[in-house]
């Protein structure tokens, strides 16, 4: 038996030790006919609802590709699957710097995921770009990480538009607020309180519950006690299907407000029992992407690209996933970025190009909106229009709204 | 042809078998990369632990990954937090899993079976709870991320080149080296613990616990015993992980990764230490696999739950089960058992 350990560990040294290989150059992933990127999303376990974002871009991606790229370079992203785990976001996104070499991150998904790489790429001076989160620390921390930016609009920025809407048209109403009790709710809460103003003490009641609770029966009961006309639910998709049926069964009618992370149109649909939970008829929420179910858009520009571009460049997806026509957009800017980041770009002038984006013609956004940068603006989205649910389906109302963040 | 002779010929030949994958995989190595590698060590020295619990002594457990969670967090709390130099807190963290083994051990082996599998499943499952909840906070940061990215007791603090023999590599292939010079280290006392004494008593209490206290085995003595060690190894692992990426939550050591660890080990074959190898190659390289097959939604999920039945189907004793089965004409026409 000695000599099959012995010849075991021979075995094991061979393999534990790789062949050794050169080392990286200046602004690796990027040569003159190509730039390679990547990302990480959720492609197996529990939220891998979340990939379209990635398989969006890629479409688009493709599309490009097809026309010429971006100053004839073909842009090649490879996003790998993070399980929607932060530490496998840390581990794959290693792997696209360190091994693979990529030349920037782009569209990376989730708050925690993108705080957790924001270090390591800070120190190794690889863009982060137009990250798929709202929390509003990627746009204001600018100058300690000046390598990352993110690309929705924040959620500070969001629940400063459900407030001028309240401040606006129910000055007397009474608020009650159910929020996620992390960074997340209480980013909402600010940007509400913002909104609101001088009326800010209209907010009578709020309560929190823990991303790990079970459910938050015993939270709406308590918010229904404040007698509130108006309820906003900062909470993610489980919780916000939970609170609209325990609103209902207690026979309590305020006016909802719906963060976007839960306000998907499938989403919806479930809140509502298909239809059966009155409460959710009227629902508010806020949109900035042409949602491609609204027969509205049926006949838009915008729309049928993002329709040809799915049947030619991801037949498998799921055409009404709204998640797609995200992935569109950020890739549709990132674009935008290469191509103003100079003809030889690198990753810095790649960084000053997205601090410096005007962008009026992204045909994945509602009408009229444009993402605009500044070297003290590091919010490409920050603006969305306030929509209702009525009869099954979103319908947008009001103008374009901005907001600070 | 004598016995010992005939035994020598089949380890040879499993061996020669060994150096062929070897030779076969060592071009691949560079494409797979440290970062791959060192996980693919971690997750070997996790299973050769589980491996003693359950392949050799048939005790289920479905907590090691609780165990990998006390260790990464040992590790993460010390390095981060006290300055403790990454590798001191290798041992520290085997130490302080194999700790939590033992007095996991001590009660729940009165159980067997399902029941054990039941209770150290909850271990895994209430372990981010445990690792979030706010009266640890103060220790375990209540489930927020741990970065060890940048901390001066992290060697290669940015991964900064490191120094080793005089010779200069990246911080990640360091890490690589490292964690397969523990495995190899963490193999030969696995194996040299499991052919003396201790080895058979284990697999005494597992092929028959009448037979075994009958002839004089303390079975709760050994069952802890066997539950510590592999702790101490599900730890030192933990440990290991946390370094390779320099980061720690709670959501690094889900339940699943407790279901992952007992899938390696039944592709590895329960009681083999050679097929490990291939246990940890599967679970570290499958899910890669699976998203390359497909991307589709939902394709790489069941990519992986039906190459797991396939594997089960092909080789019910795992990969040694089959290179064994393999080898068995070979060896019984070299001798006869009479």
């Amino acid at each position: 038996m000695g000599r099959t350990l012995l010849l075991g560990v021979a075995a094991l040294l061979a393999l534990g030790i790789p062949v050794a290989f050169g080392s990286s150059s200046a602004d690796p992933g990027i040569t003159a006919t190509s730039v390679h990127i990547g990302g990480t999303a959720p492609l197996s376990g529990s939220a891998q609802a979340f990939q379209s974002v990635a398989k969006g871009a890629e479409a688009y991606f493709k599309y490009l590709n097809a026309r010429g790229g971006v100053n004839k370079r073909k842009i090649n992203y490879e996003y790998l699957d993070d399980q929607y785990i932060p530490s496998e976001t840390v581990r794959q996104t290693r792997v696209l710097v360190q091994e693979k070499k990529v030349f920037a991150i782009f569209n990376s998904l989730g708050t925690e995921h993108n705080e957790a790489i924001r270090p390591y790429l800070t120190q190794l001076q690889v863009p982060q770009v137009f990250a798929a989160t709202g929390a509003t620390t990627f746009g204001r921390d600018y100058k300690q990480y000046p390598w990352t930016i993110a690309y929705q609009p924040t959620y500070i920025a969001e629940g400063a538009m459900y407030g001028s809407y309240i401040r606006r048209t129910m000055p007397k109403a009474k608020i009650a607020i159910l929020y996620q009790d992390d960074s997340y709710g209480a980013d909402l809460i600010k940007g509400l309180q913002r909104g609101l103003g001088p009326k800010a003490g209209n907010i009578v009641a709020r309560v929190g519950y823990a991303a790990t609770d079970d459910n938050v029966q015993s939270q709406i009961v308590r918010l229904r006690g404040s007698k509130a006309q108006v309820l906003m639910l900062f909470s993610t998709p489980k919780f916000t299907i939970q609170a609209f049926q325990y609103v209902n069964g207690l026979g309590w009618k305020p006016r909802i407000f719906v963060n976007a992370v839960s306000s998907a149109s499938n989403i919806m649909v479930i809140s509502s029992s298909r239809g059966q939970n009155k409460r959710v008829e009227g629902a508010i929420s806020i949109v900035f992407l042409k949602d491609q179910n609204d027969p509205k858009w049926a006949r838009d520009p915008g729309v049928l690209l993002y329709r040809r571009i799915m049947k030619r460049y991801a037949p498998s997806g799921n055409v009404k996933d709204v998640y797609n026509v995200y992935g569109m957009s950020a890739a549709f800017t990132f674009a935008d970025a290469l191509r103003h980041a100079g003809k030889n770009p690198s990753r810095r002038s790649l960084m000053t190009a997205t601090a410096r984006l005007n962008e009026r013609n992204n045909p994945f956004l509602l009408p009229g909106m444009s993402i605009k940068t500044t070297s003290t603006d590091h919010y490409p989205i920050d603006q969305a229009r306030l929509q209702r649910w009525s009869k099954g389906k979103w319908v947008s109302f009001g103008g374009l709204l901005k907001a600070r963040s | 042809m004598s016995r010992l002779a005939a035994a020598r010929v089949a380890v040879t030949a499993i061996a020669l078998a060994a150096a062929t994958v070897a030779v076969f995989l060592a071009p691949r190595w560079d494409k797979v990369g440290d970062i791959k590698g060192a996980q693919m060590g971690v997750y070997f020295i996790a299973l050769l632990g589980l491996n003693i619990v359950t392949g050799y002594t048939g005790q289920i457990s479905l907590g090691h990954g609780a165990f990998m969670a006390v260790g990464g967090y040992t590790t993460a709390i010390l390095v981060a937090d006290h300055g403790v130099r990454d590798l001191w807190t290798i041992p520290i963290a085997g130490l302080v899993a194999g700790i939590a083994g033992f007095l996991v051990g001590v009660p729940a082996l009165r159980l067997s079976g399902l029941y054990l599998a039941l209770v150290t499943f909850g271990l895994a499952v209430a372990m981010p709870d445990i690792l979030s909840w706010d009266k640890l906070e103060r220790v375990t940061h209540g489930g927020k991320e741990v970065q060890l990215f940048g901390k001066p007791a992290l060697t290669g603090k940015g991964f900064a080149d490191v120094s080793i023999l005089g010779q200069t590599v990246t911080f990640t292939r360091a890490v690589h080296y490292l964690t397969w010079a523990v495995a190899l280290v963490l193999l030969v006392v696995a194996w040299l613990l499991l052919r003396g004494p201790p080895g058979r008593a284990f697999r005494a209490v597992r092929d028959s616990e009448v037979a075994a206290t009958s002839s004089g085995v303390n079975i709760a003595a050994y069952k802890t015993f066997a539950f510590a060690i592999s702790a101490a190894y599900a730890g030192i692992a933990g440990s290991l992980l946390v370094i390779a990426v320099a980061f720690a939550d709670p959501q690094a050591f889900p339940a699943k990764l407790s279901l992952t660890l007992l899938v390696g080990v039944v592709v590895a074959g329960l009681g083999s230490l050679w097929g490990v190898l291939a246990g940890a190659a599967f679970i570290e390289f499958l899910p890669d696999a699976a998203v390359h097959v497909s991307k589709a939604q939902g394709v790489p999920d069941t990519v992986y739950g039906a190459a797991l039945i396939l594997i089960v189907l092909v080789l019910p004793t795992g990969v040694a089960g089959g290179l064994r089965r393999a080898l068995t004409p070979l060896t019984t026409r070299l001798y006869t058992r009479s």
